[in-house]
């Protein structure tokens, strides 16, 4: 068995091709920083509980405020927003790209979390990311969604935000 | 006597071996493919019935006499094709797991045939059968453009060529009984009456057609059947494949096009790919004209028809899965001893790409791993059954010589790898397994984009996306990715115009 350098997929001998994710396997280092791994026992975060609505109108637009920058990012809710870290220059990169924000060092995924919009709230979905999805403390399941409020927290690896619906 | 085949080249032995040479030359290869030691190899099967005939037929002093004979008569060094098989790796290293190694299966027409294949043009003649779908959904620009292209693919058939006309609903109707195309402008009227209405019962249509192409059924004739189809046939699919299996034992091929977004691209791809023919997906009323015209002219170009490949593993070794790669990529059924490739074009080489498992823990040395015979009738010359054989073994030594992946097996993988990861897809849509239909659909958009296919890794983004919300796909968006990723091993993209039908 020869497991793949990007998605760990246990292939047979003699494939030139991940079955899974495509990617050539190959002998040497991938070309791309995997990444990082958190020790997650030394991580403490306390719960919080939000009071936020869950009401997402029509128009409005998501912000994400990373803790210890000053700006915040601003997206247009399309359908999915995919949350995660622009590696080598071949891949697509996530809508919110959250590498200037210290990702790679903080153990955010490539393709770590999304944000879907449902009929009138938004949803948090944990895209099977290395280090985990928290919402306001608490671990998401991978690929199940969780509605959002305004003022949440969400935190990725070890990279926390507060999400807010502007008008 | 007549005999189909060419039982030295089958033996591997020279016009004039001794009778001990052929004995042995049998013993070798019998050992080999004895049903006894090869049990659930069909391909092996096939080629032990062949050495047994060719062994019986040159042992037997008359036969082989007046075999020797008719090959006098023949014409001196005619036109052939070729057999070539690239490894993945020349050489193994012993592994106590089993693994995977890669052939390239390359068909080559004779070299000389590009510059005979005006000649060759004109010795090839066509035994064509339209079966036109016209049900009530074919009603408006569908059954318009099917007409137009019937009528280009008459102005473009020679009087030599033969050709019949089936449409079918509920019912099949006989629109031209099989002739030779003297009359052009009474079969165009024959085609401009016809009007859509009612279902669609294929297996009618489907049989009432390759009744007529037997007509007209001839080993030097090139024998097809084109089906254009737009919708789904209930209830009646297994008795058309059945209907199809027995066509490619008679020596007819058929085609297959679907039309729109309806029909069941699977059976339609299956039902194709026994006989040997191609099948395609035609999104647009407006491309009809121009696919059924490249698919005739393509017909019109063969050098070779009924041009099959056995593979028969040797024991240990499985043949897991073949895929054509050029020309129509599709995916080809091991399950029969014989493998039909349709026709080989004058100037085009029939490529196949097949995947073997080898077993763990081989012995350094030699490993032997198939025999591969490629048969055909060759159209220009009185050949039939023309043979090729490629034996293939590869070294198992503990230190390999690093080589190089040939460049066309990794490039072929790549692609592949993509048709691949569109296929398990839709098998997790299918199945109702919405999150690994969405990943999956992701995962192929990330590879698509970093081999420069923007646009449809666009597409398939988008697509991925709607499988996560609304939990479908259109037919229209299955197909689409499925089309695509396959054009994409072909090289030769059919580009489809864009416009909608109205």
């Amino acid at each position: 068995m020869r497991a793949c350098q990007y998605c760990r997929y246990a292939n047979r001998e003699g494939f030139f091709f991940c079955e899974d994710c495509g990617q050539p396997i190959s002998s040497e280092a991938p070309a791309e920083s995997p990444t990082k791994q958190i020790d997650q026992s030394l991580e403490h975060y306390e719960w919080r509980t939000s009071y936020g609505t869950t009401h997402f109108q029509a128009g409005a637009m998501i912000m994400l405020h990373v803790l210890d920058y000053p700006t915040p990012i601003v997206v247009r809710p399309i359908e999915q927003v995919i949350i995660g870290r622009k590696d080598t220059d071949n891949r697509l990169p996530p809508d919110i790209d959250l590498s200037p924000y210290g990702a790679a060092e903080k153990g955010v995924s490539r393709v770590h979390a999304a944000i879907l919009r449902t009929e009138e709230a938004l949803v948090l979905i944990d895209k099977g990311s290395a280090n985990g999805t928290h919402l306001n403390g608490q671990r998401l399941i991978p690929q199940q969604p969780r509605v959002l409020r305004d003022g949440d927290e969400i935190r990725l690896g070890r990279l926390v935000a507060h999400i807010y619906f502007t008008t | 006597m007549s005999v189909d085949f060419d039982p030295y080249a089958i033996l591997g032995v020279s016009p004039d071996a001794s009778e001990e040479d052929i004995r042995d030359s049998y013993r070798r290869a019998a050992r080999r493919l004895h049903p006894d030691t090869n049990q659930d190899n069909p391909g092996a099967a096939v080629q032990f019935a062949e050495i047994t005939a060719a062994y019986n037929l040159l042992l037997n002093y008359t036969e082989r006499i007046a075999y020797n004979q008719e090959v006098k008569q023949r014409p001196q060094d005619p036109l052939a094709f070729s057999l070539r098989v690239t490894p993945s790796k020349r050489n193994l290293f012993p592994l106590t797991e089993s693994q995977v190694v890669y052939m390239l299966a390359e068909i080559l027409p004779d070299p000389r045939a590009e510059a005979a294949q005006e000649e060759i043009r004109l010795q090839t003649h066509l035994n064509l059968t339209l079966v036109l779908d016209k049900s009530n959904s074919m009603n408006g620009k569908r059954i318009e453009r099917v007409q137009v292209a019937a009528h280009k693919i008459i102005d473009q058939l020679s009087p030599q060529d033969i050709l019949s006309v089936v449409a079918f609903n509920d019912h099949a109707e006989v629109v031209i009984p099989a002739t030779t195309v003297m009359d052009k402008p009474g079969l165009k009227a024959r085609i401009a009456m016809l009007k859509a209405f009612g279902g669609t019962e294929m297996f009618r249509g489907l049989s009432a057609g390759v009744e007529e192409n037997k007509k007209y059924l001839a080993p030097r004739l090139v024998n097809h059947v084109i089906l254009v189809t737009d919708g789904n046939t209930y209830g009646d699919q297994e008795k058309c494949l059945a209907l199809a299996q027995k066509a490619t034992q008679e020596g007819i091929s058929i085609s297959a096009m679907g039309l729109g977004d309806e029909w069941n691209d699977k059976f339609l791809d299956q039902l194709a790919s026994i006989t040997g023919g191609a099948s395609d997906y035609i999104k647009t009323s407006r491309s009809v004209v121009r696919f059924l015209d490249e698919h005739v002219r393509s017909l019109s170009n063969g050098f070779v028809d009924r041009l099959s490949l056995s593979v028969a593993p040797d024991i240990g070794v499985r043949l897991e899965s073949a895929f054509k790669l050029m020309p129509n990529p599709q995916s080809l059924s091991i399950e029969e001893g014989l493998i039909p490739l349709g026709n080989l074009q004058i100037n085009r080489i029939t490529s196949i790409l097949l995947q073997f498992e080898l077993p763990a823990n081989m012995r350094e040395g030699y490993q032997a791993i198939a025999r591969m015979v490629a048969s055909g009738d060759i159209l220009s010359s009185d050949q039939q059954r023309f043979q090729c054989l490629s034996d293939i073994s590869l070294g198992v030594t503990r230190t390999p010589q690093t080589d190089e992946t040939p460049p066309a097996i990794l490039d072929a993988l790549g692609r592949l790898t993509l048709y691949r990861m569109q296929e398990r897809a839709q098998e997790a849509l299918e199945e109702g397994n919405f999150v690994e239909a969405t990943s999956r659909l992701e995962k192929l958009a990330t590879r698509l984009f970093q081999l420069g296919e923007g646009s449809l890794a666009e597409q398939v983004r988008q697509d991925a996306k709607q499988v996560a919300f609304t939990q479908t796909l259109s037919a229209k968006g299955r197909k689409n990715i499925k089309y695509q990723t396959r054009y994409l091993l072909g090289g030769t993209a059919v580009m489809d115009e864009h416009e909608e039908d109205a």
